[in-house]
């Protein structure tokens, strides 16, 4: 069974058709990356699938289950979606990582444990404490990112995770999105980055002249 | 007495602790407090209300909400007056020249500024902080109560605003509290009664005062946002 199966998928603002995507298969433990020109409509297209934006769907099945389309948001945080520009929350980089476990009946022990094994993986000890407006570009992603992932989300959305950084802390975020996908879980990745783009994918669609195709190498 | 006799005198007057001075300061302080008590949570909530949802009548609740920022304190007072006067339609509850009449009508005051500046700063606020919230899991309360801590500094701002109008106004004060002596004489009626008797002295010693507490809540203010104001 896939993770998401959509069909009949159709955006239009006003008279004009942005995309139209007859059928969209997400497989399990699938990396998945999606390019296509500016304003092509990648980020419209995740928000979508994240449910932060209305669209024309047939069917939503995830995970099985058929979804409504004004119920897609309720699948976070199984679902997440990450910015292009991350918003961090004014407060310190631990407190934007433990952001989603609170509410979830987890122990203030577990939600630490889980924060500090996050901000290992994704390289933030020296900045642990430290209030996200003095983050640099890079680190900022990289909280995004460690924010995003403690959640264990099956499907998780990244919207031009590099975009704006300089080349080392690209390589720091590619790196750690290589990594992202865990067993049976999902990456989707918007991009045009063409270091992220020669990373080894299990899929690689293209998104251009209002429909979604398979990208040639 | 020239201008610096009665400035020493006033000096003399707040530091020695003049009784009738420090209760006149008391007064002040307790109803602008209890009047921002009552002001600021609906104001909040209505603010809230208007920057998320579309109802009938939202747009002009704005315009009246803005309007009434701007109303003259002593309409404010009057319309208080006819309320709460013996005859009028709320009389029956006595708070006509009382403390509680004061708090009342200085929410009233303060209620537009507060509700009007909360809007101001949840519809400015970056439209992520409601994504971001949702799309890690937190449910609408949880998503609405992080964007308020979002826009905090904002809402201080305007609290301490807020704030600032009703301890310095005097029109509403005089006519709903009466400046009744040791009751409901607050900072700035007492200043216009002893500036209309030549007591300047006990005026200006108030004046400091008001100063003084316009510049302990902006320093406060200040304080507690830290560097977090800071760009």
């Amino acid at each position: 069974m896939s993770l998401l199966e959509i069909r009949g998928l159709r955006k239009v603002y006003g008279q004009r058709l942005l995309f139209e995507i007859p059928g969209l298969t997400l497989e399990r433990g699938q990396s998945t990356l999606l390019v296509g020109t500016n304003g092509a409509g990648k980020t419209t297209l995740l928000r979508i699938l994240a449910g932060l934006e209305p669209a024309e769907i047939a069917e939503y099945v995830f995970d099985g289950r058929k979804i409504a389309v004004r119920e897609i948001s309720r699948l976070a945080p199984t679902v997440v979606y990450v910015h292009q520009h991350a918003y961090l929350f004014h407060s310190s980089v631990a407190a934007n990582i433990a952001y989603g476990l609170q509410g979830r009946g987890l122990s203030r022990a577990e939600i630490n444990a889980c924060v500090d094994a996050e901000i290992e993986w994704a390289g933030l000890r020296e900045v642990a404490q430290v209030p996200t407006q003095r983050l640099s570009g890079g680190e900022k992603q990289r909280v995004a990112l460690a924010r995003a992932r403690v959640l264990k989300p099956k499907l998780l959305l990244l919207d031009e995770p590099t975009a704006n950084l300089d080349v080392d802390a690209r390589r720091q975020v590619g790196d750690l999105i290589a990594h992202m996908g865990r067993g049976d879980d999902c990456v989707l990745v918007a991009t045009h980055d063409p270091e992220l783009i020669a990373r080894s994918w299990s899929a690689r669609y293209v998104l251009e002249n209002c429909a979604l195709a398979d990208l040639q190498m | 007495m020239s201008l610096s006799e009665a400035a020493l005198q006033a000096l003399h007057m707040l530091l020695e602790g003049d009784p009738s001075l420090w209760g006149i300061i008391y007064v002040s302080l307790r109803v602008c407090f209890f009047a921002m008590l009552l002001a600021a949570p609906p104001a909040i909530m209505l603010a809230f209300l208007l920057a998320n949802f579309s109802f009938p009548g939202r747009r002009i609740l704005v315009v009246l909400i803005q309007t009434l920022q701007a109303l003259p304190t002593v309409v404010i007072g009057l319309i208080l007056y006819f309320l709460l006067t013996r005859n009028g339609p709320l009389g029956a509850y006595g708070l006509l020249f009382t403390q509680g009449g004061m708090i009342l009508g200085e929410a009233v005051l303060a209620f537009p500024i507060l509700a009007a500046m909360t809007l101001s700063a949840l519809q400015s606020a970056d439209p992520r902080v409601t994504e971001t919230a949702r799309t890690l899991g937190a449910g609408s309360i949880r998503a609405a109560w992080t964007l308020m801590m979002e826009v905090r500094f904002a809402i201080m701002a305007a609290i301490v605003t807020g704030f600032a109008r009703v301890i310095s106004e005097v029109g509403c004060a005089m006519m709903i509290g009466g400046n009744i002596a040791g009751v409901t004489r607050n900072i700035t009626t007492a200043i216009a009664l002893e500036t209309s008797k030549g007591e300047f002295a006990q005026g200006i010693a108030l004046g400091i005062v008001l100063v003084a507490v316009a510049l302990v809540t902006n320093a406060g203010m200040a304080l507690l946002q830290g560097k977090g104001g800071l760009k």
